[in-house]
């Protein structure tokens, strides 16, 4: 099968836009994934489409990724909405990448948005809507509730404190700040963290992500195609997906997520690599105690050490494996649809040396971990950064970190600018 | 004779001072030390089952062989509405039982124990259940109180009612609720509500064919003082009354009010004399006898005192209502479908593995097979697994009224035991507020999860084993 590379990729901020419309937001992540091409993407080009949304009410649910396309020019392109609650962006990845490997299409969008914040306290009715609705959500949790459930297994399982969680959420909140479309702009101590108010013990509110709105878009190009496109080679490595019973309560454990380590089994396997190949990783942190299990579902970890590797600053920015650069879904946000491809538009930043003040230096391999509910569905993705055709590498110029390109890199596009 | 086998009786865990109302108000219901203040998620309903349960169990019945179900109480959670059908599943009452509700008159306890004798079960459920309430600011309000009591007759029994009587007067003015209300209220004509109480009570015990001779009576007290006023009436002595009397600890009771008291009397193997009156007004006389202590199960509950904001708080007077909204929202018709497991402990069997499943739907997790689940029935324990707790900023929009009520609860995932081994894990709710840790042991009680669409709906929570 051909490979699939990712082209081009943009995002609008995310955050609570009371002006902005499920529409409007779409199509800032449509243009500034245009933006972030070397080359023309003509509407023409475009032979298929994916969006990603849960569908959080209050607005188009049917028919709304045709509706989507047509905002943004492109009505016509034959266009799905995808649904996996919180991953529904990484499995609209996946179809875009299942479309060009088949053959069927060369050029694909992959999108994802949601819009969360206009309902007010009403949202908290959709917030349990991926979960097995008729006993859990019955039972009185919404989400916060399920992962503390495993929070709690998992602290007791291994002996660990909650500030262990706190030390996510600080690291988080340190990494977004650098992010200039994060939802939320501010550092958070891990005593901030440990003294929040309560939502669902042991989690305060700063070990939840908000409620956030946002789009993302992620321009996937058979390897025919990619270099009209693009002057760099971020290749697909591997789409690997799972998924599992929806409620908790009727896995086989609590202290995991099987769907994940399924998905990241088969994208190694695909790849024909391993958790030590990879150099920077976004994941699915909507509760702090997501991201221990992420790292442990990865293989970055034993199970039960994940923390470790916050607390000695091994997934810092700067660490020798950062994990959410981008402050993730804690930090950066996590508009549901729209999360699953932001991922991949971090990583491509990452990967071309766009990232500015959270730049990993000179990644090559990175990974997405997208989980819907509390573990239903999972997608892990890896993107590994093609040494250039003339054995080239990223523009020096583009790394903060530094690095050592050797000489004839390719030239600077005038994309460089992550706007 | 139809006979009285076993009783039980329940109150809610929660005791309003009445100190803490004369605080509030500068003075408290004379004769009254304290109210039961239902939770949250407590209404009559869930109230009777408890009982209900109690009663099944002092009298070891399998509800399975229920013939006939009674339910009393003026403060039914739906005015129109057959709750004993829901009563009956909650309980594992069958089908094909009799069924009977009564309200309207806190004369309903009595109405439905008599009726129920008239019908002959063997075995029968007799439930009265009741919380009453009145405008914050009326007294009837500072009285009131929650409980229920339940009987089992059957064929044999070590108690029977020997004589009844009833009495009818016109009484209009004392104490009633008005169409749409969910308050009592009255005139506050003090004597003449005392005469028309007086003649209805006197009335029915003059009905009586035997003199009375008892030393226990269960007078119907909507406050602590009423019952004592009529004893020369009744021809009882104020000891009769104190005896076995609720109201001090429970409050105003209403159509349970009498019926507690005679669960008292009879869990004590004394002859009683029960005399419940009903605004209206009407009143009931039963002259019960026994040969022996009835087997009951009464655990009147009152480990937890609260003050008078929180007791406001409990009773929804102050709190927060359900945003609007959809999402997560369960159709009744879907709520109705998964009925098995929520009022009664249940899992499914997986016929060919044997595993235990629940939900019992689909395809078994264990083996995979698509054979289908043949449903068993659970104890109703299980060990805690993990555990949240829920702060009303964490509680989904259907929770929040509860949440506001009775503010952060937990959330478990509890492995179930399984009939004669094993277990299967499912989510339950610590109610009455209480916390539980991993490996703590609890059991199912029937609460309220939540009113939507105007239905309230009930499944299972989880209390500590222990409670």
């Amino acid at each position: 099968m051909r490979d699939v590379y990712l082209a081009g990729a943009g995002q609008s901020d995310f955050g609570a836009f009371p002006d902005e419309s499920y529409r409007s937001l779409f199509a800032t992540g449509y243009r500034r994934a245009r933006d972030s091409l070397a080359g023309d993407l003509s509407p023409g080009d475009v032979d298929e489409a994916f969006v990603g949304s849960l569908g959080v009410g209050g607005r188009q649910i049917g028919l709304s990724a045709p509706a989507l396309l047509d905002h943004v020019g492109l009505g016509g392109t034959p266009a799905t909405r995808v649904e996996n609650a919180c991953a529904a962006g990484g499995f609209a990845l996946r179809h875009g990448v299942q479309a060009i490997r088949s053959g069927m299409a060369d050029v694909v969008l992959a999108g994802g948005v949601e819009v969360m914040t206009d309902l007010g306290d009403a949202a908290g009715y959709w917030l349990g809507v991926s979960g097995e609705t008729e006993y859990e959500r019955v039972s009185g949790t919404t989400f916060a509730g399920v992962y503390a459930q495993m929070a709690d297994a998992y602290l007791r399982e291994h002996g660990v404190d909650r500030e262990a969680l706190s030390r996510v959420a600080a690291k988080n909140h340190r990494h977004g700040a650098a992010n200039p479309k994060a939802h939320l702009d501010f550092e958070c101590s891990v005593a901030d963290a440990e003294d929040g108010p309560v939502v669902a013990d042991p989690f305060t509110l700063y070990h939840c992500c908000p409620t956030t709105d946002g789009a993302a878009v992620a321009v996937l190009a058979a390897e025919e195609v990619v270099d009209d496109y693009a002057d760099e080679r971020v290749r697909v490595a591997a789409s690997g997906a799972g998924t599992d019973a929806v409620g908790l309560f009727e896995r086989d454990t609590y202290t995991a997520v099987p769907a994940a380590r399924r998905a990241a089994e088969a994208a190694y396997d695909r790849a024909g690599l391993g958790p030590g190949d990879v150099d920077v990783a976004e994941v699915h942190d909507c509760f702090a105690v997501a991201e221990l299990l992420a790292c442990e579902d990865l293989g970055f970890a034993e199970r039960g050490a994940a923390a470790e590797l916050v607390a000695d600053g091994t997934t810092e920015l700067g660490g020798a494996l950062p994990v959410n650069p981008s402050g993730g879904l804690k930090s950066k946000g996590h508009p549901i649809g729209a999360t699953g491809v932001g991922q991949a538009v971090e990583l491509f930043e990452q990967l071309t040396g766009r990232a500015g003040d959270r730049q990993v230096a000179d990644p090559r391999v990175a990974l997405a971990h997208n989980v819907g509910g509390s573990g239903g569905a999972a997608t892990v993705h890896l993107f590994e950064r093609e040494a250039a055709a003339d054995g080239g590498s990223v523009p020096a110029g583009r790394r903060a970190g530094g690095g050592d390109a050797p000489d004839g890199a390719v030239a600077d596009p005038a994309g460089g600018d992550p706007a | 004779v139809t006979r009285i086998a076993a009783a039980g009786a329940y109150a809610p865990r929660f005791r309003l001072p009445a100190d803490a109302v004369a605080d509030a108000w500068g003075a408290a219901p004379s004769g009254i030390e304290s109210t039961a203040v239902p939770f949250a998620d407590e209404d009559a309903l869930t109230m009777a089952v408890a009982a209900a349960r109690r009663a099944l169990a002092a009298g070891d019945v399998d509800p399975a062989d229920v013939e006939h179900l009674a339910l009393a109480t003026t403060t039914p959670p739906l005015e129109e509405s057959d709750l004993t059908a829901r009563l009956g599943a909650m309980l594992g009452v069958p089908d094909d039982a009799g069924r009977q509700s009564f309200g309207a008159s806190t004369r309903a306890g009595t109405r439905a124990l008599t009726a129920a004798l008239d019908a002959a079960p063997d075995p029968g459920l007799v439930v009265a259940a009741d919380c009453p309430r009145g405008e914050p600011h009326d007294e009837r309000d500072h009285a009131a109180g929650a409980g229920a009591a339940a009987f089992l007759l059957a064929a044999e029994g070590p108690a029977a009612v020997a004589d009844r009587a009833e009495h009818a007067t016109p009484a209009p003015g004392t104490r009633f609720r008005r169409a749409g209300s969910d308050r009592v209220e009255g005139l506050g004509v003090t004597a003449y509500d005392r005469a028309r109480f007086r003649e209805a009570v006197a009335g029915a015990v003059d009905g009586l064919a035997a003199p009375v001779d008892v030393d226990a009576a269960a007078v119907q007290a909507p406050d602590g003082g009423l019952p004592y006023r009529v004893t020369d009436a009744l021809g009882v002595d104020a000891d009769a009354v104190a005896a076995h009397e609720t109201v001090s600890e429970l409050g105003d009771t209403a159509a349970a009010s009498a019926p507690l008291s005679l669960v008292r009397a009879l869990a004590a193997g004394e002859d009683a004399l029960a005399v419940a009156f009903g605004s209206g007004a009407g009143a009931d006389a039963l002259l019960v006898e026994t040969d022996g202590r009835v087997p009951a199960r009464v655990d009147l509950g009152g480990e937890e005192s609260v003050d008078y904001a929180r007791a406001l708080r409990l009773r929804g007077e102050v709190t927060a209502d359900a945003p609007d909204g959809g999402g997560a929202y369960v159709s009744v018709p879907a709520w109705r479908r998964s009925l098995p497991g929520r009022y009664r402990p249940a899992a499914g069997r997986c016929p060919d593995c044997g595993a235990l499943a629940f939900p019992p739907r689909g395809a078994c997790g264990d083996c995979g097979s698509l054979a289908g689940f043949e449903t068993v029935e659970l104890p109703g324990t299980g060990t805690v697994e993990t555990v949240t707790r829920i702060d009303e900023a964490g509680a989904p929009p259907e929770f929040v009224p509860q949440a506001s009520r009775g503010g952060p609860f937990g959330v478990a995932l509890v492995a179930l035991d399984g009939p004669g081994g094993g277990s299967v894990s499912a989510p339950l709710q610590l109610t009455d507020g209480r916390a539980a840790a991993a490996g703590d042991r609890v059991r199912a009680v029937v609460r309220r999860a939540y009113v939507q669409q105007g239905l309230p709906r009930y499944g299972a929570k989880a209390l500590p084993a222990g409670d």
